[in-house]
């Protein structure tokens, strides 16, 4: 085998991501759920023996990240050496498990080259539901981890390459749609499995030893990489804060604050002074804090770095336990997105002023999220219909910000409305830009989306959870404000009551309509220049 | 009247590939283009090839194009303004698209901006619902409204798309009429016409990219064709599909989005006419050039087709030869990362400043320098010593990369070449492993200038072992068009459920799909022994979101008859999920989505084999020259010339075979055959 010199890392790293990326278009194929198929809800990652990041799929979302890698850490501690050549562990407590909410289940598969451990082949997926107090797992009102669904600690599912079908009925016994359910589970497996054959037979050309060293090399590669780009920021403290609209449930304006000390290309991000955990579920685990700050560190000064450990790793997160950005047991972290886009646009203000021709205006800051249920009157069978609505992104130094469009943690697609349609009995009567979202600047920020649907032939159950209904995206260097987003019902007449950000369940009555405007974003530079 | 012409226009040459249909007798011809108007290269080429060769234009019965036009004015923006207008509430879908960014974490990398700017685009109060049943009528006085805002917008091409107007179109018919009222000569194009499919921004994309394309298309096919009359007379001029099949130039300047890889698909089908002379049905193509490689998929004689990728940013869903293009060329240009890795493209240094060899003042060490290096490439260069290559500029180039690792100029030469084999051999697994074929089961065949000189080492690193090289393989697109059939995909967007139940209302729309099929053989006149047509469905199970094409039947001249029952359809299924997918549930329901009828009318008679003699004598080398295969030692290896290699010939490398566009190294230990048709097939560690 070729040396691991510059040429041959980059030979094995390309090795790496394509077993990557087969693993996540095998994944994506044999799933049965849209949030897979379509929205592409899901990551896949191999890991080293100690399970650190090593690769991951080019489409991986950087949430899910923060997520395989907390499950490698509680494997590891719990299992130790009791791990073999044939087992399969799954987990998605945010807890005790590493997750960072439990619709995203995780599995992980051991990978042994001639009876040695080499590393891990990890996928994660969002399911569409996981059972719980709501149909959807993610609506807002949730207070306890309890209510969000079932909690799986890391378990070991398959023992010699045996499925425990035990164990995946007590998963099915506990989700709506479970026939769907299965479907994902499987395709979870399968790529599991996949990846550990692709992996094994790489193995195999380089030997143990020099894969282990491969992994190792390209992690020091990944360290040096970072190390680099965080020399950009000048030395000095920064800082900043905003505020979460509320929880759902009883507390409103919950700030986020950060500090930000760089001193010679070292960076400490301090949440000291974040608001208490809250009784809502907008609460997040440490790691997905952690992802939120390196996707920002990322996205300003080196987007084509490849996520690792040593990325992962490259900056100190300080976040005092029981905040918000570091919530412990039980507290509820269904809506765990919102605050992640939040920690990004902190992050991104504090850095403002040190870096003032890269960072943009604030994006809609929110992972607007709507889910339509009910009993489709067309076949008399219980339908979920969720949808992750995009938003503005913020006006940028160069130019304006673009309309409609996913930001920050997440990039999944929406769903067609013909697609819904032919789906759901459901009708969407407009879907476009939010009217006056962007806010004014040299260059503009990005409007909204409004959606408006209503239910056809029934009654529907409307669940929303949006955020930046009363703060509004910031503008940067003279912008101004993005415009909020808001939910409405409307009724026949199309008389709209406005709805809460999160709304809990509404029943939309046959003829009524729920109209959902996600939010715009600021703009940069004063509108007059 | 006995020729017929492939003409394939590229960046840099555009090629013909002339073949007599009465004494086989085939001319290949090269010449510069003329990107400032394509058709001029290829009128000139016509009659620079009648003074050069036995040919005489007015003896032209037909000429097949494969064109870059549309691609390239999607690439460089230069279409036409055009309007957008769409069902009211949807006016925004052009812009909001999929919602996604193109990358995850380059906040200042945008898809491109939608083609009808904001003040270009237009609503229609009407609506019809999932089944196509009118929710809001279309009024008399709205359509007209919205026509007069349409033609007074100045737009040169509209594009109207309605949702579920798939299902039923005379909400966009009747705006259309409203329009051409009002302005008769405006180019319009009607989603239910250009793709009458399900998935909204998809179709409405496609049908503006359309639009888009229209006026420039139509110019362009129109002054080819005048120019055509002028100098060959009476032949007919036929346009190459993304697709792999021809379309008259009347359907082009109807359908121009159809053309948008119309090259790219010329090789892949010419490729797969060599792979069935070869006696070779499944084969992965690498066509490699100047800055990308394409890799394609051939099983059982026939490029496989996808319905959906991007092009220059764009998704276009439509039926297209399914091709994966990944920077890797012989102008890629290595570099390092700011990690320290080496990488190779995708920048590439292009025809200018070219590789540091060329000696046109390019620094930056490329894939070619690194073959000069070697001696895989000789100093001669290519098209037979006009392109001489300067070999002390190759080394300064690659010896900076081999300074920074602190290798030696071979290690690095060699290393730039195997990383651009990775990344080739990638894509190979993308389009054969990511879809359940593997890739030991497969020929790889190599074209294009670069292809023949890395296909050894892509087959190596995935395990294959077998590389056909085809006779002439700088003009395996113009090949592919000489032999392209006439063709047209027909679609029809009915969702029923897979049962005997529904059995005849899939009859009914298969019964429509023929006659629209019929009718098409007729308007084009084609010969009735060569018309097929082949019927395929799209199915998935009920609450699955992606669908799998099924072939259903095939034959000279399908009736509803053909279709299979409910039973077999699902058994077909069943078969077509394990392989994409490796499990089926059979018990879970399954639905169709889509009907696709397929109608080719064929053009072409199949070629003659030459002369093979068992064992015929390998010739004398023209030389020899040291050559690395491995790092170990240069070897000193014969070079021959290829058109000296009969059919028949047999040896073992180590070789250099040198031709007019292309070089391919013969490794030590492979065996070479050069068969009846004049490909080579070089079997790895052959004994």
């Amino acid at each position: 085998m070729r040396e691991l010199d510059a040429i041959g890392l980059e030979i094995l790293s390309n090795a790496l991501k394509s077993i990557n990326d087969e693993c996540f278009v095998a994944l994506m194929k044999a799933s049965y759920s849209t949030n897979i198929k379509e929205r592409h809800d899901h990551s896949t990652a191999i890991m080293s023996a100690n399970g650190e990041l090593i690769a991951q799929a080019d489409m991986s979302l950087p949430i899910h990240v923060a997520s395989m890698s907390g499950l490698m850490r509680c494997l590891l501690e719990k299992y130790k050496s009791d791990i073999h050549e044939g087992d399969i562990f799954v987990a998605n407590d945010p807890h005790t498990a590493g997750g960072t909410h439990l619709p995203d289940v995780n599995f992980a598969a051991p990978v042994f080259i001639d009876g040695e451990l080499v590393g891990y082949v990890c996928n994660i997926a969002h399911h569409a539901d996981i059972g719980g107090m709501a149909a959807g797992s993610m609506s807002g009102g949730m207070t306890e981890i309890y209510q969000e669904g079932l909690r799986i600690p890391v378990t070991r599912i398959a023992r010699h390459d045996e499925i425990n079908q035990e164990i995946l009925d007590i998963f099915l016994l506990n989700a709506r749609a479970p026939q769907e359910r299965r479907g994902d589970y499987y395709a979870q497996i399968a790529a599991a499995k996949l990846g550990v054959r692709r992996l094994n037979e790489l193995g195999r050309r380089y030997g143990a030893k020099l894969l282990r060293e491969g992994f190792q090399q390209l992690l020091a590669r990944s360290a040096n990489r970072m190390a680099l780009a965080l020399k950009e920021v000048p030395d000095g403290v920064y800082q900043f804060e905003d505020f979460m609209d509320d929880d759902g449930v009883e507390t409103t304006d919950v700030v986020l604050k950060v500090r930000i000390e760089a001193k010679a290309g070292k960076l400490t991000f301090d949440f000291t002074g974040t608001a208490p955990q809250t009784a809502g579920n907008i609460n997040m685990t440490l790691n997905a804090t952690q992802s939120a700050v390196i996707f920002a560190i990322k996205s300003l000064l080196d987007p084509e770095a490849p996520n690792t450990q040593a990325v992962i790793d490259c900056v100190d997160v300080i976040v005092p336990e029981g905040t918000v950005a570091s919530a412990v047991f039980p507290a509820s972290v269904a809506g765990r997105a919102h605050t992640c886009q939040r920690v990004i646009d902190v992050v991104m203000g504090a850095l403002a002023p040190a870096l003032p021709n890269l960072v943009p205006a604030a994006p809609n800051g929110a992972n607007t999220m709507a889910v339509f249920s009910g009993i489709d009157p067309r076949s008399g069978q219980p339908y979920v219909y969720l949808e992750t609505i995009g938003g503005g992104a913020g006006g940028r130094p160069t130019k304006p910000g673009k309309d409609g469009v996913q930001t920050g943690i997440t990039n999944t697609s929406n769903l067609p409305v013909e697609a819904i349609e032919n789906e759901y009995p459901l009708m969407v009567l407009e879907y476009g830009l939010a009217p006056n979202s962007g806010g004014k600047g040299k260059h503009p920020g990005g409007r909204g989306i409004r959606r408006i649907v209503k239910p056809i032939g029934h009654r529907c159950v409307f669940n929303g959870v949006g955020e930046r209904f009363r703060n509004p995206p910031w503008g940067l260097a003279g912008g101004e404000n993005g415009g909020r987003g808001r939910f409405a019902m409307l009724d026949q007449q199309s008389n709209e009551a406005p709805l809460p950000g999160k709304t809990g369940d509404r029943i939309i009555a046959d003829g009524g309509a729920v109209l959902m405007d996600s939010p715009g974003a600021g703009g940069w530079g004063h509108p007059k220049n | 009247m006995t020729w017929t012409i492939g003409v394939d226009v590229g960046g840099t040459f555009t090629d013909f590939h002339a073949r007599n249909e009465a004494t086989g007798k085939e001319i290949v011809f090269k010449r510069p283009s003329t990107p400032h108007d394509p058709g001029e290269a290829i009128l000139k080429g016509l009659e620079e090839m009648e003074q050069a060769h036995d040919l005489h234009l007015t003896e032209v019965e037909r000429i097949a194009h494969g064109t870059t036009v549309a691609t390239n004015a999607l690439i460089q923006r230069k279409g036409a303004p055009i309007a957008a207008v769409a069902t009211k509430g949807f006016k925004d879908l052009l812009e909001i698209g999929r919602q996604v960014r193109p990358h995850m974490y380059d906040l200042n990398l945008d898809k491109p901006a939608p083609l009808a700017s904001e003040t270009m685009r237009f609503e229609v109060a009407e609506r019809l619902n999932w089944q196509g049943e009118v929710v809001t009528p279309l009024t008399d006085a709205e359509a007209t409204k919205v026509a007069q805002e349409v033609v007074n917008s100045g737009a040169e091409a509209v594009a109207i798309c309605f949702l579920f107007a798939y299902l039923n179109p005379t909400h966009e018919r009747k705006l259309r009429d409203a329009i051409l009222t009002l302005k008769p000569n405006m180019r319009i194009s009607l989603a239910s016409d250009v793709q009458p499919e399900f998935r909204e921004y998809e179709r409405f994309q496609t049908t503006a990219i359309n639009a888009y394309l229209q006026p420039l298309l139509a110019s362009y096919v129109e002054q080819l064709a005048k120019g055509l009359t002028n100098s060959v007379g009476s032949a007919t001029l036929g346009i190459n599909q993304s697709s792999g099949g021809l379309m008259s130039a009347e359907r082009t300047a109807a359908f121009p989005v159809r053309t948008a890889l119309s090259g790219p698909a010329a090789g892949a089908v010419g490729a797969a006419h060599i792979a069935r002379d070869a006696e070779r049905p499944f084969v992965i193509t690498l066509d490699m050039g100047g800055t990308s490689a394409d890799v394609a998929l051939i099983t059982d004689g026939d490029t496989e087709i996808t319905f959906q990728r991007d092009v220059a940013g764009f998704p276009i869903r439509l039926a297209m030869v399914d091709i994966d293009t990944v920077g890797a060329g012989g102008g890629s240009i290595a570099w390092f990362e700011r990690d320290g890795l080496l990488k190779v493209g995708p920048i590439s240094a292009g025809a200018v400043p070219g590789p540091a060899c060329y000696g046109q003042g390019g620094t930056e060490p490329t894939v070619t320098d690194a073959n000069l290096v070697l001696g895989r490439l000789s100093e001669a260069g290519l098209l037979d010593g006009t392109l001489p290559l300067n070999r002390e500029s190759a080394i300064s180039a690659v010896q900076s990369i081999a300074d920074r690792i602190g290798v030696s100029l071979e290690e690095a030469s060699l290393g730039i070449l195997a990383i651009a084999v990775s990344n080739m051999s990638r894509s190979v697994r993308r389009m054969s492993v990511e879809r359940g074929h593997d890739p030991r089961d497969f020929t790889l065949m190599a074209f294009g200038g670069a292809g023949p000189l890395h296909a050894r080492d892509v087959a190596a690193e995935l395990g294959m072992s077998e590389v056909l090289v085809p006779p002439a393989p700088g003009i395996v697109c113009a090949q592919g068009l000489l032999v392209s059939d006439q063709k047209e995909d027909f679609v029809a967007s009915v969702r029923l459920p897979l049962t005997e139940g529904a059995m005849s209302e899939a009859v009914k729309t298969i019964s429509e799909l023929t006659e629209r099929a019929h009718s098409w053989f007729k308007a084009e006149r084609l010969p009735e022994g060569g018309r097929s047509m082949q019927l395929s469905l799209d199915l998935r199970y009920v609450g699955q979101n992606f669908e799998l094409i099924v072939p259903a039947a095939s034959g000279p001249n399908l009736t509803s008859d053909d279709l299979p029952d409910a039973k077999t359809l699902v058994t077909l299924f069943f078969a077509a999920h394990d392989r994409a997918y490796g499990f089926h549930d059979k018990n879970a329901p399954v639905e169709i989505i889509n009907f696709r009828m397929t109608a080719r009318g064929r053009l072409y008679d199949p070629s003659m084999k030459l002369e093979y003699e068992q064992n015929a004598r390998l010739p004398l080398p023209e030389k020899t020259r040291p050559v690395w295969f491995d790092n170990s030692e240069a070897i000193e290896t014969p070079v021959y010339r290829r058109e000296k290699l009969r059919p028949g010939v047999r040896f073992k490398g180590p070789a250099i075979i040198d031709q007019l566009d292309a070089t391919t190294p013969i490794f030590p230990g492979d065996k070479v055959e050069v068969l009846a048709e004049g490909s080579i097939l070089i079997q790895l560690n052959g004994e």
